[in-house]
């Protein structure tokens, strides 16, 4: 015990010593290890994080899109729009088994209070939309049937557009002006923050669909952006899916072979879409990380391989005085797990600064805990005992007559 | 050849021992003054020993079938020209080389056919070396340096630095305890080199040219000093030299040739005392 701790001390100053050609020899070890950290902290909480953001569209949702028509846009133009009012009525009729479904039409837009005006996202929708969604209100209420039925001037602010247009008072009874039409607040919701695609969804308001069309984005039709349907269990989802798409193929009048002019994305989709985004990240680190780890490995044995050829005198004096062929293994082994360890923890704070610069960037948190750190520790010990175990066997074989006569 | 005085029999060369497995230590106390006569135990024995290399279809003896006794206290010194095979010799007492044959008995224990590790502990306990170029870890403080044998010993640190400043002040440095080898001279060098062989406090010291790589003055002194040693501490010391003022200073001069002791004299009075300057007093033949 007493052995090794004075190696390790011997090697802390030998790195420390010879301080540029340990931070040349141990890059690729840091490299390495930043992108196992990395592989990890995204595996662990980015994955989770995203997680959270498919979870916060909703509870087991059924998107269906306006289809080829509208050229593959999620907005498209106005031409290509196949899907209906009509459309959400047929479906509400013909799957009891829905939990719950919304129209929604959406449009950015200038909106004026007493006090201040602002643009934000004005969004058309039905008395299920926050169901859907599964927005919360944490003031006022939600809109009913009756509201929907009579398009009334009603509207719902996120928690966004109202910080915007109300600032910290709450908004609920008083008034805004979207157009030319005065519409009243009745409710304010609870912050939900980005969805999977980094869009806000605080930053809008919501109103009845009627109104939407009637008074703020006027046309003669009855066609929406998109229908979103909730199912009750994430079993159904599928279920709900192809019940859809029956009842659409029929009341577009689709031939059966012929190609549909809507689209279904499931929740799961996006969930699938970002696991292999993840894994493809993921991949790609790990193959950085275990090419670094290999190549900076190489480059520990060789430098380790001239520190014991460098140093066969001190080896031999070593003997002589009594060390035995395994305390000279294990001396060179803890300097080379020493040389690695330091690279490790560069690699670690490589890592922190990588995974700050993405939660900047993402708006993700990443919650790095000590799993990081041991995973850098151990990366980095594991590197050095395997590379170094050549040139401290070497060492350790060295006969210390010839040892000692080394000049 | 035959030694120029008479009051002592031949030095104890085949001295066979009782093969008792006492150790080093407690053997300590058995012996007394350098004093050869029969019965007494010496304490390094060689009985036959003999190492053969093979370098490629040749086989090399360096040594053939040496016997030699030495008991404790004596200050011998090893003479030969080079490749006599001393160096051999000088290897295998210090445990760093094996006899290809024979017995090698050190305080009465057969060291020459121990393994590896324990012939390690052997030179950690037994022996202190003492090597021409001083063998320094260089960047390292005189203290750490004396420090070394004793961290092999597993002693903790705060022991360590204790018998290590003790072993420093016995060879007058320790006002030097935190200098580097590169900031020492070479006689200071070797006085920290002696330091570290002395701190494990072994029995026997092994020293090859010590003096080597240092001046006349510097020698005396280094000279003096091992001397002072062998007298106060009683400590064997076997020390490999060309130089015959050297050599004379010893209780007894062994010269190998070709792989045999060719001749093996004592000085006329062991201890010696202390002489101002070197004058040869053994015949070599």
């Amino acid at each position: 015990m007493n052995l090794l701790w004075e190696s390790l001390r011997l090697a802390l100053r030998s790195v420390a010593r010879s301080g540029l050609r340990s931070a040349l020899t141990v890059l690729g070890v840091l490299i390495g290890v930043a992108a196992v950290v990395l592989v990890v902290a995204l595996g662990q909480s980015a994955r989770e994080q995203i997680g959270n953001q498919i979870e916060s569209l909703g509870t087991n949702l059924v998107y269906v899109f306006n289809g080829e028509a509208s050229a593959g846009s999620r907005r498209g133009d106005r031409r290509g729009y196949r899907l209906s009012l009509g459309d959400a009525d047929a479906l509400r009729r013909a799957l009891p088994g829905l939990r719950a479904l919304t129209v929604y039409s959406s449009r950015a837009a200038q909106v004026v209070s007493d006090v201040t005006s602002a643009k934000v996202d004005v969004v058309g929708a039905d008395q299920d939309y926050l169901r859907v969604r599964g927005y919360d209100l944490v003031s006022g209420r939600d809109l009913t049937l009756l509201d929907v039925q009579t398009k009334a001037k009603l509207v719902i602010l996120g928690s966004g557009a109202s910080q915007k247009l109300f600032g910290d008072t709450d908004p609920v009874g008083r008034s805004l002006r979207v157009g030319q039409s005065r519409f009243e607040v009745v409710g304010r919701l609870a912050p939900k923050g980005q969805n999977p695609a980094g869009g806000d969804q605080d930053d809008r308001i919501v109103m009845p669909i009627g109104a939407w069309k009637a008074r703020v984005f006027p046309g003669n039709d009855d066609r929406v952006d998109m229908i979103i349907a909730s199912a009750p269990t994430a079993g159904a989802i599928g279920e709900l899916r192809d019940g859809i798409e029956r009842v659409l193929l029929e009341t577009h009048r689709i031939p059966v072979d012929g190609k549909p002019d809507f689209r279904l994305i499931t929740q799961d989709t996006f969930r699938q879409n970002q696991e292999e985004i993840f894994q493809i990240l993921s991949l790609v680190l790990v193959s950085v990380a275990a090419i670094s780890l290999f190549v900076g490995g190489v480059g520990v044995t060789n430098v380790m391989l001239v520190s014991v050829n460098e140093r066969r005198r001190e080896i031999g004096t070593r003997l002589a005085v009594g060390a035995r062929p395994a305390d000279i293994r294990w001396q060179f082994l803890i300097e080379a797990m020493t040389l690695t360890s330091s690279g490790g923890l560069g690699g670690l704070l490589l890592a922190l600064t990588g995974i700050f610069a993405l939660e900047r960037q993402l708006g993700w948190t990443m919650n790095l805990d000590l799993t990081a750190f041991a995973l850098a520790l151990a990366t980095s010990l594991a590197i050095g005992l395997v590379f170094g175990l050549l040139p401290a066997q070497r060492a350790a074989r060295l006969d210390p007559i010839a040892a000692l006569r080394h000049e | 050849m035959t030694p120029p005085h008479e009051p002592r029999s031949k030095p104890p060369l085949r001295l066979l021992a009782p093969g008792s497995r006492t150790s080093a230590s407690a053997r300590a106390s058995e012996f007394s003054e350098c004093d050869a006569s029969a019965g007494e135990l010496p304490l390094i024995e060689l009985e036959g020993i003999g190492k053969d290399y093979v370098t490629g279809p040749e086989v090399v003896h360096a040594l053939i079938d040496v016997h030699l006794g030495i008991p404790r206290g004596q200050f011998v010194a090893i003479v030969g020209a080079s490749g006599s095979g001393k160096s051999t010799l000088m290897n295998i007492l210090g445990c760093l080389d094996r006899p290809s044959y024979g017995a090698y008995r050190l305080g009465g224990v057969d060291v020459g056919a121990r393994s590896i590790d324990e012939r390690a502990l052997v030179r950690n306990r037994l022996i202190g070396f003492i090597f021409q170029g001083f063998n320094l870890l260089p960047r390292t403080t005189a203290l750490e340096n004396v420090e070394l044998p004793l961290v092999y010993r597993g002693l903790p640190r705060r022991q360590r630095r204790r018998m290590a400043l003790e072993a420093l002040e016995q060879v007058g440095l320790i006002g030097r305890v935190a200098h580097r080898p590169n900031e020492l001279s070479g006689g200071q060098q070797q006085r920290v080199a002696i330091a570290r062989a002395l701190v494990t406090r072994p029995p026997v010291l092994l020293a090859d040219e010590p003096t080597g790589n240092l001046d006349s003055k510097t020698t005396l002194e280094v000279m003096e000093l091992l001397e002072r040693l062998v007298e106060t501490e009683k400590i064997t010391l076997v020390l490999v030299t060309h130089e015959d003022e050297i050599a004379a200073r010893a209780h007894r001069v062994i010269t190998v040739r070709d792989g045999r002791i060719e001749a093996d004299s004592l000085a006329p009075l062991p201890p010696p005392p202390r002489r101002t300057g070197p004058e040869p007093r053994t015949s070599r033949a």
